[in-house]
């Protein structure tokens, strides 16, 4: 496969994000722009300027109409994605780290910072998901993270719990309506941040990825993890595929060991893992710093990532990669293709 | 439903330099900003294509598997062995220093544009243009259209016709070669024992094994008791192996000399003691997927490599490397030393990235004066 280079940043990435239907692809770096790309040839629609700041984190509601951005200027903003332009401004005391919709983009959930003598919070806001209504300025609910703050968060299924992951390495559940701590559970190993949470498609589990080198599966009514997937670096993000059962996991050197470690290169490779049998299949390479963040296409035809480099990188899969299946997975289709036809002739 | 359409293009291209009657072929050339993957999606025949068939512009999810396809520089007969591939046109040109001094003001007079429409359908496109540098550049294009209908999500195809905003809103339809490019080509294939292929260290048993063994050995030497191998004692030649005092401590020093001597060499091999030249060491063992020294440089090493003689004893690899680093990259210095003293011999290898390096430095050093001593620089020979 040829990957798309797409060099619209000049620096880190931060975050980047697949709409619903796998046509676009949304960028956030730390040069305070965010970029929409065309996924099937990387083509550029637009830029959506007005943050001062780094850009932390973007999403984008389930119809692609607005689109949520957090940035270190305190401020989270919606935009109209046709046009670049800026539909509302909230600004908060600390800088935001991660913004999510929920599943009908009703809700847009923002995690602030906690700094200056303020806690780590998760706000909820209302959203209209209409470009011309007035956005409402208060915040439907706050949850005020009094251990260790919040470092990534997300909406589950219907809305029903808010899963959060922690600074030191636990996830929480919360409720979706009224924001009580339902469950704090240490998942990953103690103080080590975790660095991303992406859903599956259903949004009935969610896949983490941390500092302390692993990458869990867990699901989000009863906060089980399910699968392990251990790498040989910490990792910046995590995400499913969508038609193959596969996870991918991206991370590398933090940019600032990477002068002071004696691997010869830096492990900035994209590792994709069976998301079953927990073991590793390949790695894909191609980046020069570590991959901050990773993304897969909803629609399983590609998946996308963005590194400390400044470039994202988008790779459509080849035929070789649709028809990878282990033993049993071959068995099982097989024995699925025989009953098939069975019925069929019946 | 929306229908797209894939192009042919079959490109020639010439430059006349002005004033002069040489036509100018330029290299091949592959990736960069002239990257042929682009040639589908170049403005002018994105918006033919749209126009013919006015719902979006393309839909080929893998636009650029064609820049592999050889670029064609002559005209010729538009049929197509492979009818869905896409032959490249490099509109831009590169510069050539060559043409710099022919400079001069040029007719901007231009030959109107051409089109051909062919016996098999295909359409021949001759333009005129001229390039940065004053150049009149012919740019010939076959370009078949066929047309295979997709079924597109219709959310999709209207957000295709989106028109680009922000920094973008003056590019033109299709990717701009200043934010999107093509990499190079990736073979990604997933395969279950990939962590056997990559031979992963950790995972060795034998390597493991030895690690365990050794856990809570220490090293101890014979003769000065010191924390070393006892081949490896400064003392060695000048002292014996302690005797009766040593004796006790004697037994497992030995096992821990061995087990790390089996260590070195074929880990877990069973010939406990046994010689094992050092380039078969690491076989199989911990080293295996390291590398090993001067596996890196080879035979090219030997070129560049030159050999430095009468170097004081004092002195230092740093220096040599600081005053040969003048003339190039230098990959690598070796300055022997005694082991014992850890005086210098009085050689050295200087290895250069580049030969040419090399040769300079070799006439210009030879004869330097370092250190109260003259150096004598000449090309290392050959190791027998």
């Amino acid at each position: 496969m040829r990957p798309i280079l797409l060099s619209g940043h000049e620096r880190a990435l931060t975050q980047i994000k697949y709409n619903r239907d796998g046509d676009l692809l949304f960028s956030v770096s730390k040069d305070q722009q965010i970029c929409v790309w065309f996924a099937h040839n990387g083509e550029r629609l637009g830029t959506y300027h007005g943050h001062q700041g780094a850009i932390w984190t973007i999403d984008v509601d389930p119809t692609s109409t607005i689109l949520a951005s957090g940035s270190a200027d305190n401020t989270i903003r919606l935009w109209e994605i046709k046009t670049g332009r800026l539909l509302k401004t909230w600004d908060f005391p600390t800088a935001v780290k991660r913004v999510e919709f929920s599943e009908d983009g009703s809700k847009l959930l923002g995690v602030t910072e906690k700094r200056m003598g303020h806690l780590g919070t998760i706000v909820v806001l209302d959203i209209k998901l209409d470009v011309d209504a007035e956005q409402s300025d208060e915040k439907a609910m706050t949850i005020v993270c009094e251990d260790s703050k919040a470092t990534v968060a997300g909406w589950s299924y219907l809305s029903k719990y808010i899963i959060a992951g922690h600074e030191d390495g636990s996830v929480s559940q919360f409720d979706g309506k009224n924001g009580d701590l339902l469950y704090n559970i240490p998942i990953h190993e103690l103080n080590q941040p975790i660095t991303d949470l992406q859903w599956s498609h259903d949004r009935t589990y969610f896949i983490t990825a941390s500092k302390d080198k692993t990458s869990k599966l867990i699901t989000a009514k009863d906060l089980e993890v399910l699968k392990t997937y251990p790498a040989d670096t910490p990792l910046n993000s995590a995400t499913i595929t969508r038609k193959k059962d596969f996870v991918i996991l991206g991370g590398g050197q933090a940019a600032m060991d990477v002068t002071t470690t004696s691997a010869r290169q830096g492990k900035f490779e994209a590792r994709f893992y069976h998301k079953i049998f927990e073991s590793e299949i390949g790695r894909v390479r191609g980046h020069f710093g570590p991959l901050n963040t990773v993304a897969a296409d909803p629609t399983g035809k590609s998946y996308a990532s963005g590194g400390e480099d400044g470039y994202v990188r988008i790779h459509h899969f080849d035929k070789g990669y649709f028809d990878f299946m282990y033993e049993v997975e071959r068995e099982r289709q097989n024995k699925l293709n025989q009953q098939q036809q069975q019925t069929i002739s019946a | 439903m929306c229908e797209t359409a894939a192009l042919i293009f079959r490109v020639s291209k010439t430059i006349f330099a002005p004033h002069s009657n040489i036509q100018k072929f330029p290299p091949p050339k592959n990736g960069g900003e002239n990257c042929p993957g682009f040639s589908n999606l170049s403005p002018t025949k994105n918006r033919r294509q749209t126009s013919a068939t006015s719902t979006h512009r393309d839909d080929n999810p893998r636009p650029f598997q064609s820049s592999t396809a050889p670029i064609t520089r002559r005209a010729e007969p538009a049929e197509s062995k492979q009818p869905h591939t896409v032959k490249m046109a490099a509109v831009q040109q590169k510069h050539d220093w060559a043409d710099d001094d022919e400079l001069e003001e040029t007719s901007t007079e231009l030959p109107p544009p051409q089109k051909i429409t062919n016996k098999d359908g295909s359409t021949t496109i001759i333009e005129y243009r001229l390039n940065d540098n004053g150049q009149k550049v012919k740019t010939t294009r076959r370009i078949r259209y066929i047309t295979h209908r997709e079924v597109v999500n219709p959310r999709v195809a209207e957000r295709k016709s989106w028109t680009k905003f922000g920094l973008s809103v003056k590019d033109g339809a299709g990717p701009a070669p200043d934010t999107t490019s093509v990499g190079e080509n990736i073979i990604f294939k997933p395969s279950f024992n990939w962590r056997q292929d990559a031979k992963d260290e950790s995972k060795d048993p034998n390597a493991q094994a030895m690690k365990d063994k050794l856990k809570d050995k220490k090293v101890k030497c014979r003769i000065c008791n010191g924390e070393h191998f006892t081949a490896r004692c400064p003392y060695k030649d000048t002292m014996a192996p302690i005797g009766e005092a040593g004796a006790a401590a004697d037994v497992a020093a030995s096992a821990a000399d061995e087990a790390a001597a089996a260590s070195q060499g074929a880990a877990g091999a069973g010939k406990k003691g046994s010689y094992v030249p050092p380039a078969l060491r690491g076989a199989g063992g911990a080293a295996a997927a390291g590398e090993r020294m001067g596996g890196k440089y080879g035979e090219r090493d030997d070129l560049a490599t030159l050999r430095v003689t009468n170097v004081s004893e004092m002195a230092e690899e740093q220096e040599l490397r600081d005053m040969f680093e003048r003339f190039g990259r230098v990959t690598r210095v070796f300055l022997a030393k005694d082991r014992d003293t850890g005086l210098a011999k009085g050689f050295a290898f200087i290895s250069f990235a580049d030969r040419s390096d090399a040769v300079k430095a070799c006439a210009k050093m030879d004869g330097f004066g370092f250190r109260h001593l003259i150096l004598r620089v000449e090309f290392a020979k050959k190791a027998a």
